[in-house]
């Protein structure tokens, strides 16, 4: 049973090819408004790049994508973002010497809209002529919220590549958050956390989905947070799809297992 | 008719020479994703390198052919070692690169004119003076032996790139250099070779123009035409390169003999424009999706 | 040393910043690296020259005019090459720089290699200064701003930037029309200030060079692009007869910078007057590294 009845974000028949290389083969899944539906499978199953065919970073070589009902086949990655769509990536792409404060007032670009004639006169008053000084505010407001909202307001004057890993994760996310989103891509935000600190990035998921009324969908090899936070999975195998449903559904699955573990802890578990 | 056919002779001789040079640079792109624009110091270098050795050595040709070669070559290796390699280490972004390679391209060029000087100096005459009648045509001994020298090296690149250890680990890296690390292949050998044989091959380029021309501390600008080349032929394939170079070495001749020898240089840039705006990819290349 | 000496060195200085401006915010904000900015000074100088010689047009706006020129001819450059990999743009640069020399050269009309000469030398100091200084504001404003942070996004990591909503075309093509009509103001100033131009003024070597400025200064400050443009100005002019070897020199230095202190000499940060006030209230102070809130870097903000 679904949260909600709305479709957020719909793979139908998706492939992707690379040469002769199929990373992506006949995937096909709908996410539901206010969900958090996890993305499973061994590595090199196709995840991430399933995420850059969302993202627009791939183009499709089959099948199509829709966001709330319509296509993002013909959209660009910034377009894509603006329509609502950002994403953290595996190997962390923070703006590296930029501080954590930079890395988030840079992302809020998209709530302001003045020109460089603005940006030139900076004049203090309302109406037209002054967006520069009334918009800067509010992105700055926006930035400290963000960042106390991650518990990164004391890091704030940190250069982001100066940043714990655990951290820079979670900068991030909150630098993904400034666009204000609809859907939220995580690629494997737990990794290199210990059991604490995926407790905690738990937490944190469930709270930013509820504040910003978002849905997320997650890529993790950690069964703590698939378990703890998903309401769906959809589990991808050599970039086949191998089974869906509940997490519990998933863990119960011999063909799921057996994928992860191999063929004989499949018969174990059995 | 004859007109023609000369002229063609000529194209290809030029041809051959960007196409030398052409090669060296599109094996650096290919595995290291940047352009090296020190490649036209290294060139330079070469051509000095073959007169001094006719000149203030005394060596027959022959000889300073080879040592040509091994200059140029170990030229190459140098900077890479000292230039690249450092940035390599540091992960630095790739802006970097480009920097530093204009920076050595700048240091050899006035290196060279501070010490040596900026007079032009012509090499010394290795070949009898009269052309080689074929037919109704007078072909020049120089450019025979260009074509000849270019049509060696490329294929004995050839050779290597496809015949051996080292090429296969070549072939391995231009397609993704991680993964043939994983695969136990060591870059930095791979490296090493792609800079080794591009020097050698530009250091003879070098010479080749320097013999037919004259020798001077800006020969390194032509590298200019091999860059365009190489993308005409598509950026990172190496018959891409060769064929790219050719086809504007043959334009570039035949615009200076039937419309106007001040054009030359520039149906360089028109060629340029055309494929960046018809077909970026050049002739032979493969525009590639980045990895997230 | 007499002050009608020193003050054509900052002439210099004057026309050089415009130019190595706007290379910074391509290069230094963008990283977007060009070999060919001689070419739009030598289009902003060859328009200039046209508008006060021929259209009787009054210098400033003849300036205005030239700058307008090149950056009509950068965003022609940039439509086709800034969709594509860094690589191509940089080589359609060498091309493009090379290409309008040759061109200048061989059109009679526009004297060829001889050039134009003859212009009022209307480039003095007190214009010089204005220009910069208002060059340097605008320049500052625009670093300042979302659409400075999302060049630097870019420089820093251009997917990023795309999947952060940022439109990196259109940004890199902003970066290079301004830089362009930097430049091509730059040209006019120094149309009007030799009285001549010629295109072998225009030589790719003067794009390196002031490249090279902008490294030296830092790639990433405005402050030292200014303090750079002084030094590189300066100290030539006070080691003439080392001239063979400043370029030597220079190569060597941005090899050593790149891979010791690719942040060159202002560290990507600029002065600020926050900062001076700071300096000047305890000088020892101001050195001493500061912790995870208040620790300098990036573009620093108010």
């Amino acid at each position: 049973m679904h949260k909600s009845d709305t479709v957020v974000l719909s793979l139908q028949h998706v492939s992707k090819h690379f040469g002769g290389l199929m990373a992506v083969d006949d995937v096909s899944f709908n996410v539901h408004e206010g969900e958090i539906y996890g993305l499973i499978g061994p590595n090199g199953a196709g995840k991430t790049t399933i995420f850059n065919l969302v993202t627009g970073i791939y183009g499709l070589t089959g099948g199509s994508i829709s966001f709330y009902g319509s296509s993002l086949a013909s959209l660009k990655p910034y377009q894509i973002a603006g329509e609502g769509i950002t994403r953290t990536f595996q190997n962390i792409r923070l703006f590296k010497k930029l501080t954590s404060y930079e890395n988030v007032l840079t992302a809020c670009h998209r709530d302001a809209d003045y020109g460089v004639f603005q940006t030139l006169l900076r004049l203090r008053v309302p109406g037209k002529l002054g967006k520069f000084a009334a918009q800067e505010a509010a992105l700055k407001e926006k930035t400290e919220e963000l960042l106390r909202l991650m518990g990164l307001w004391e890091y704030r004057d940190m250069v982001a590549s100066n940043l714990p890993y655990g951290l820079q994760r979670k900068l991030e996310i909150a630098r993904a958050l400034a666009l204000n989103p609809k859907l939220l891509l995580l690629d494997e935000p737990a990794a290199g956390m210990n059991p604490e600190e995926t407790q905690q990035l738990m937490r944190l998921i469930c709270d930013i989905r509820d504040r910003f009324s978002l849905t997320v969908l997650i890529i993790e090899h950690h069964m703590d947070l698939i378990m703890g936070v998903c309401d769906h999975v959809f589990v991808l195998n050599f970039g086949k799809p191998l089974a869906e449903g509940t997490p519990e559904q998933g863990q119960n699955n011999e063909h799921v297992i057996e994928a992860y573990l191999g063929k004989e802890e499949a018969h174990a578990h059995a | 008719m004859t007109v023609f056919l000369q002229q063609l002779i000529n194209g290809l001789s030029l041809g051959s020479v960007y196409a030398l040079m052409a090669v060296g640079y599109s094996l650096v792109y290919s595995i290291m994703n940047f352009s090296n624009f020190a490649h036209g110091g290294v060139i330079m270098v070469g051509a000095y390198i073959g007169y001094f050795a006719m000149t203030a050595l005394g060596l027959p040709f022959w000889l300073a052919f080879i040592v040509c070669g091994l200059g140029a070559g170990l030229l190459a290796i140098l900077l890479e070692r000292l230039v690249y390699f450092p940035l390599r280490s540091r992960s630095a972004p790739f802006l970097y690169y480009i920097i530093s390679a204009m920076g050595a391209s700048i240091f050899l060029e006035n290196i060279v004119i501070a010490t040596i000087g900026p007079t032009f100096r012509t090499y010394p005459q290795v070949f009898a003076t009269g052309p080689i009648q074929v037919g109704g045509l007078a072909i020049g001994r120089i450019d025979v032996f260009m074509i000849i020298v270019a049509v060696a090296g490329l294929l004995l690149l050839t050779l290597i790139i496809e015949k051996t250890k080292v090429g296969l680990a070549i072939r391995a890296s231009s397609y993704n250099i991680k993964a043939s690390t994983l695969m136990g292949v060591n870059v930095n050998m791979v490296i090493f070779t792609i800079f080794l044989l591009g020097g050698v091959l530009a250091g003879y380029a070098g010479m080749l123009f320097g013999m037919k021309y004259t020798v001077y501390p800006q020969i390194g600008n032509i590298t200019t035409k091999s860059f365009i080349a190489a993308v005409f032929g598509g950026l990172g394939s190496l018959p891409g390169a060769i064929v790219g170079s050719v086809l504007l070495g043959l334009l570039e001749t035949l615009t200076a003999a039937y419309i106007s020898s001040n054009l030359r240089d520039l149906i360089a840039f028109v060629v340029l424009i055309g494929v960046l705006v018809i077909k970026p990819s050049g002739l032979m290349g493969k525009l590639a999706e980045e990895k997230a | 040393m007499s002050w009608y000496y020193i003050e054509g060195i900052l002439i210099n200085c004057g026309y050089v910043l415009m130019v190595v401006l706007g290379l910074s915010l391509l290069t230094g904000f963008t990283g977007l690296f060009s070999f060919g900015h001689a070419g739009f000074m030598a289009i902003g100088a060859y328009a200039a020259a046209l508008c006060t010689l021929y259209l009787h047009i009054p210098y400033i706006p003849a300036l205005i005019i030239g700058g307008l020129a090149a950056m009509l001819a950068g965003l022609f450059l940039g439509s086709f090459t800034l969709k594509l990999k860094g690589d191509y743009f940089c080589i359609a640069t060498l091309g493009f720089g090379e290409a309008v020399r040759l061109i200048f050269d061989n059109v009679q009309a526009l004297g060829g290699a001889r050039g134009l000469s003859g212009m009022a030398m209307k480039t003095t100091l007190p214009v010089v200064l204005t220009v910069s200084a208002v060059a340097v504001a605008a320049l500052v404003c625009l670093i300042n701003s979302r659409h400075g942070r999302n060049m630097v996004a870019i420089r820093e990591d251009e997917l990023a930037a795309q999947v952060s909503g940022i439109n990196v075309f259109r940004y890199k093509m902003m970066a290079l029309a301004i830089s362009a009509l930097y430049a091509g103001i730059g040209g006019g100033l120094l149309a009007h200030y030799m009285g001549y131009i010629q295109p072998a003024m225009f030589k790719m070597v003067k794009s390196t060079e002031y490249t090279i400025i902008v490294i030296f200064g830092g790639l990433g400050s405005v402050t030292g692009s200014v303090v750079g443009t002084l030094l590189l100005t300066f100290l030539p002019e006070l080691l003439r007869e080392f001239e063979n070897w400043r370029l030597v020199i220079y190569g060597l230095a941005v090899i050593i910078i790149m891979i010791s202190r690719p942040r060159g000499l202002m560290g990507g940060t600029e002065l600020r007057i926050g900062s001076l006030i700071r300096f000047f209230k305890n000088p020892f102070g101001f050195f001493r590294k500061r912790g995870a809130a208040g620790e300098e870097g990036g573009q620093g903000h108010a």
